[in-house]
């Protein structure tokens, strides 16, 4: 007791000390169990793949149904309409994006709030709203639905995410870069293309990859704007699905997991699209 | 030094460029869905444009009312199912090492990047009559029959609750990120038990950057096709589920615009809600939402 009255409380209280451990194990339990939650469905969608007797757990693994779908013709047209999507929609994308930021990038830090926020929109609204509207104005102005119609959609809010990954980009670069190289004699063509470009080139390569990914596993835009011809791998993923459980849906759902998580560590690997990873779309 | 401002005539053609851009495919196609929002649907389907208020009393009908107070019933019982599953996440990762609250976060983003309509198949194969789940219990020999899950409006609120919680988990996280943990430790000093410690510390120092979060969980969860489509089965009436069929089943698109339109303003109020947030934490200089 004696000793428990001379050592001074604050220095080492029992309540401070939890302070400073990591977590207490309710927290970590529910953590883990949350991340259980996440995974299991995706995680038994990878099982599934493979199960000899889709409906029955218990029927033995193969790898025929993947095999079978790798050789016919159900995944090849749905796969390359998402992958010719993805690269024209990322193109326009980053080209209007980094537009936007080099237009914009002087005056970033002066930009009204209005106009930022305007900027944010596109990536604010819910995905429905953004189909819904781009519907009504493809078939207003008389736009024929197709791939078409599907990428200036994926492109009209990607260009925004490459904006902000662009305007950071941008901010990195040292101010005086430009002056030094019109000192030097370059003309300004030549200041873009040779001293300002290689500077910039990461940036456009995180927002080109983060607005592939976005259009590639984009359902519900997709859904809206395609009309009734185009088929891309998710709109064929669900118009399987509205059948009911099969093989070839289960092996296409391998594909598409394994493309979809592939896309997301490579942008998890760059550190200019790494933030929007976090953030979602 | 001369302040730089921005004026209209000071943009150069890149930046006009990229705004005509966001006017066209942005702008544009929303003002469309307010405007359709006021006009008549003819008799033979066509669309003629007068101004009306017909579709927004018409939203206020008895049975779209019914539609609203359903619709908020589950996106609210989900919305608070991510908080109370979201805060324990987002505490375990605001304390966690920098290295494992990266991996934390980007284990949780990972499965939101896969395709969504993975995510509902991966829902079905685990909770569905011949899922998973189902399969277990009954070669368990607990019942004879699949326990209905899905197709109910349970399963709408599972699906809600899978689909939006890291996007709740992260502003409870950078909330908590922001606090200061030696305010936990000065009030458990102090003589404070936990639940105090929590409730009149922690709580109050978090709770607006939470429920700003909350606010756009909450609305777009409102606006959901998918999910009520095809977990929710036939019967379960949801507002997103109602405002897609006015465009497609129904050929209503005024009515479906006004709906529309409807959400797109809670949206809009919770953007304003944040920024005026945001501006007054981080004083004047702060711009930008993020």
């Amino acid at each position: 007791m004696a000793f428990a009255k001379t050592t001074n409380p604050r220095s080492t209280p029992p309540e401070s000390a939890a302070v400073v451990l990591p977590n207490n194990i309710f927290i970590t339990t529910m953590f883990w169990a949350t991340m259980g939650f996440l995974y299991l469905p995706l995680a038994y969608l990878v099982v599934q793949a493979f199960l000899t007797d889709p409906g029955n757990i218990a029927s033995g693994f193969t790898t025929d149904w993947v095999v079978a779908l790798l050789h016919g013709d159900s995944l090849w047209e749905p796969l390359m309409n998402s992958l010719i999507i993805g690269v024209a929609s990322a193109t326009i994308a980053t080209f209007i994006g980094t537009l936007g930021a080099v237009g914009f990038g002087p005056f970033s830090t002066v930009l009204p709030p209005s106009l930022t926020a305007l900027i944010m929109l596109p990536i604010l609204i819910p995905e429905v709203i953004t189909g819904l509207s781009l519907l009504l104005f493809f078939l207003l102005f008389r736009f024929e639905l197709g791939a078409t119609t599907v990428v200036l959609a994926h492109a009209s809010f990607s260009a925004s995410f490459v904006y902000f990954i662009m305007i950071e980009q941008l901010r990195k670069l040292d101010p005086n870069l430009g002056e030094a190289a019109y000192d030097l004699g370059a003309e300004p063509g030549q200041i873009f293309w040779k001293v300002i470009l290689p500077n910039i080139v990461p940036g456009l390569i995180a927002g080109w990859l983060l607005s592939f990914t976005i259009s590639f596993d984009d359902f519900l835009i997709s859904f809206f704007t395609s009309g009734a011809g185009l088929i891309t791998l998710p709109l064929k993923i669900y118009s399987l699905m509205r059948i009911g459980f099969s093989p070839e849906l289960n092996a296409m759902s391998l594909v598409m997991i394994c493309l979809s998580t592939g896309l997301v560590m490579v942008l998890w690997s760059k550190e200019q699209s790494r933030k929007w990873v976090i953030s979602g779309s | 030094m001369k302040k730089l401002v921005l004026r209209l005539r000071d943009w150069p053609p890149s930046a006009w460029i990229f705004f005509a851009w966001l006017v066209t495919l942005s702008v544009l196609p929303f003002l469309i869905i307010l405007a359709m929002s006021f006009a008549v649907r003819s008799e033979s389907g066509l669309i003629s444009w007068t101004f009306t208020l017909a579709n927004y009393e018409r939203a206020f009908h008895l049975v779209y009312l019914k539609v609203l107070a359903k619709t908020i019933f589950l996106s609210l019982g989900a919305t608070i199912t991510c908080l109370l599953v979201g805060f324990p996440v987002a505490y375990y990762l605001a304390r966690a090492t920098p290295e494992k609250r990266q991996m934390g976060l980007m284990l949780l983003f990972i499965p939101f990047w896969t395709n969504f309509i993975l995510r509902i198949y991966g829902i079905v194969s685990i909770f569905g009559n011949h899922g998973l789940l189902n399969q277990t219990i009954m070669r368990l020999g607990l019942t004879d029959s699949p326990i209905e899950i899905l197709y109910t409006r349970f399963g709408i609120y599972l699906g809600l609750v899978y689909n939006y919680l890291p996007f709740l988990v992260v502003p409870i996280f950078s909330a908590l990120e922001k606090f200061d943990l030696s305010l936990r430790e000065a009030a458990m000093d102090l003589g404070a038990n936990r639940w105090q410690t929590f409730t009149r510390v922690l709580l109050p120092n978090v709770r607006e950057g939470i429920a700003i979060g909350s606010l756009f969980v909450f609305i777009p969860m409102m606006g959901e096709y998918v999910i009520p489509d095809i977990l929710g089965g036939a019967k379960e009436v949801f507002l997103g589920r109602v405002m897609v069929e006015q465009f497609f089943t129904m050929q209503d698109w005024p009515f479906g615009s006004a709906l529309a339109s409807v959400l797109s303003m809670g949206l809009m109020i919770a953007v304003w809600v944040r920024m005026r947030f945001e501006q007054r934490k981080a004083g004047p200089t702060s711009h930008g939402l993020r």
